[in-house]
């Protein structure tokens, strides 16, 4: 049985669950870390941006200052995030494991069939979004494997909102995305990190995260649409620790491996510490970027 | 399976490069671009930066997720495409050619020798498909 290291649910600041994720990730990298499964919360409410966006112009940057909502830029790429009352997980593991087909889609539906079962296993029924772009489109997993769809030539992803369109095998629970994910790969191996909404709040998100031409109550009505949470379903008496520990569970028997909880090596500390000083507890880098990028 | 062109330099990390004295154009392969699907945004390093051997140089976004731009070689940043500012559809639609990202004065020419011709970068890819 291969051996995992969990890195067990705590709650960090924004730039530190960032710098923590890349760090894991550069690790594994660089010197064949362990492949690690990492849970984790917020400590405060913050908007994470995908490494590409203009956070400028998809994030109402005034507003997340008024209400105290800290702007994080992500290392992997995707939409933005309202991160308060979600569960986030980060997986980063060799492109070799072979728990994983070598593409970027198969990672997805690996990682996405372990969340549907832990979700089964509390009594969510989740299937996977087609990834048309369009208006979700369940599909169960166990089906065969779903074909890309061609995007209609546009080039830029269809909202700025990470949840107001499901991609190809992410989670949906009645036909609405519940889970969010977006994936990293460079020189042989990959981090993606993902968010399973414990609650929503769409007009607070659609406040922080431009809807594109839309007011933020066009918006705020398009994420009530197409979103959904875990406490949507199930009572509160299911805890934070219940969904924590059935998606564990759930990673252990879907894959057949031994997770062992651990913490950072020594290495990965001062990666974090170099990360937190250069990039994510930079304002200007979260706001910004590198600043060379080419839409 | 795709054919790659034969004046070009491959690297295991799907990158091509095209030598012209010590100057080395270098973009994404036809593979890579298939296996990303649309490219939606590129990062790219300034000109007049440096670029190493094994280090990315840049990054690329599409629709199902990013990948580093890893360089094959290291050198000075001579010229970046900005083409792609206006289509960067051409980064999937004409890889090898106008959809090429950068070009570096190398510093060190021995760096190409650990490169791939067009033959072994095709059995490379088939190699890595077979693993699908």
């Amino acid at each position: 049985m291969a051996a995992w290291r969990l890195l067990p649910f705590a709650s960090f600041s924004a730039p530190k669950n960032m710098a923590i994720d890349e760090a894991v990730f550069r690790t594994v990298q660089r010197r064949g870390g362990p492949p690690t499964l990492r849970l984790y919360g917020w400590f405060s409410p913050a908007v994470s941006v995908g490494y590409f966006q203009n956070a400028a112009a998809e994030i109402d940057l005034a507003a997340c200052r008024k209400r105290g909502v800290t702007l994080v830029r992500r290392p992997t790429g995707g939409r933005a995030v309202y991160h308060d009352d979600d569960l986030t997980y980060a997986v980063a593991a060799p492109e070799s494991d072979p728990l994983f087909p070598p593409t970027i889609a198969g990672t997805y539906l690996a990682i996405s069939c372990c969340l549907v079962r832990g979700l089964e296993m509390i009594g969510l029924e989740a299937s996977l979004a087609s990834g048309s772009g369009e208006e979700p489109r369940p599909v169960r997993v166990g089906e065969e494997r779903q074909r890309i769809p061609a995007t209609g030539g546009t080039r830029s992803l269809p909202a700025p909102s990470c949840f107001a369109v499901p991609s190809l095998h992410e989670l949906l629970v009645g036909g609405r995305k519940i889970c969010g994910s977006a994936q990293l790969r460079s020189r042989g191996a990959f981090l993606q990190q993902g968010s399973l909404l414990m609650t929503f709040d769409p007009e607070k998100t659609a406040t922080l995260i431009k809807s594109g031409d839309d007011s933020p109550l066009v918006g705020s009505e398009l994420l009530r649409r197409r979103v959904t949470s875990v406490y949507e379903h199930l009572p509160r008496s299911v805890s934070r620790d219940d969904v924590c520990r059935a998606l564990l569970a759930a990673f252990q028997e879907m894959w057949t491996v031994s997770l062992t909880p651990g913490v950072l090596t020594a290495e990965e500390e001062e990666w974090v510490d170099r990360l937190l000083a250069t990039r994510y507890g930079q304002e200007r880098w979260n706001r910004e970027g590198s600043g060379k990028r080419f839409f | 399976m795709k054919v790659f062109p034969d004046d070009l330099l491959y690297s295991r990390e799907h990158v091509w490069v095209r030598v012209e004295g010590d100057l080395a154009t270098m973009g994404i392969t036809d593979y890579a671009q298939e296996k990303l699907g649309e490219v939606l945004s590129v990062e790219l390093p300034e000109v007049d930066t440096e670029v190493e051997r094994d280090e990315p140089f840049g990054a690329v976004e599409s629709s199902k997720g990013s990948v580093e731009l890893i360089s094959p070689l290291t050198g000075n940043v001579l010229n970046v495409n900005e083409d792609l500012i206006d289509d960067i559809g051409i980064v999937n639609s004409d890889p090898h050619d106008t959809g090429w990202m950068i070009v570096v004065e190398m510093n060190d020419l021995d760096e190409l020798d650990d490169l791939l011709d067009a033959r072994g970068y095709h059995d490379f890819v088939l190699q890595e498909t077979e693993g699908d």
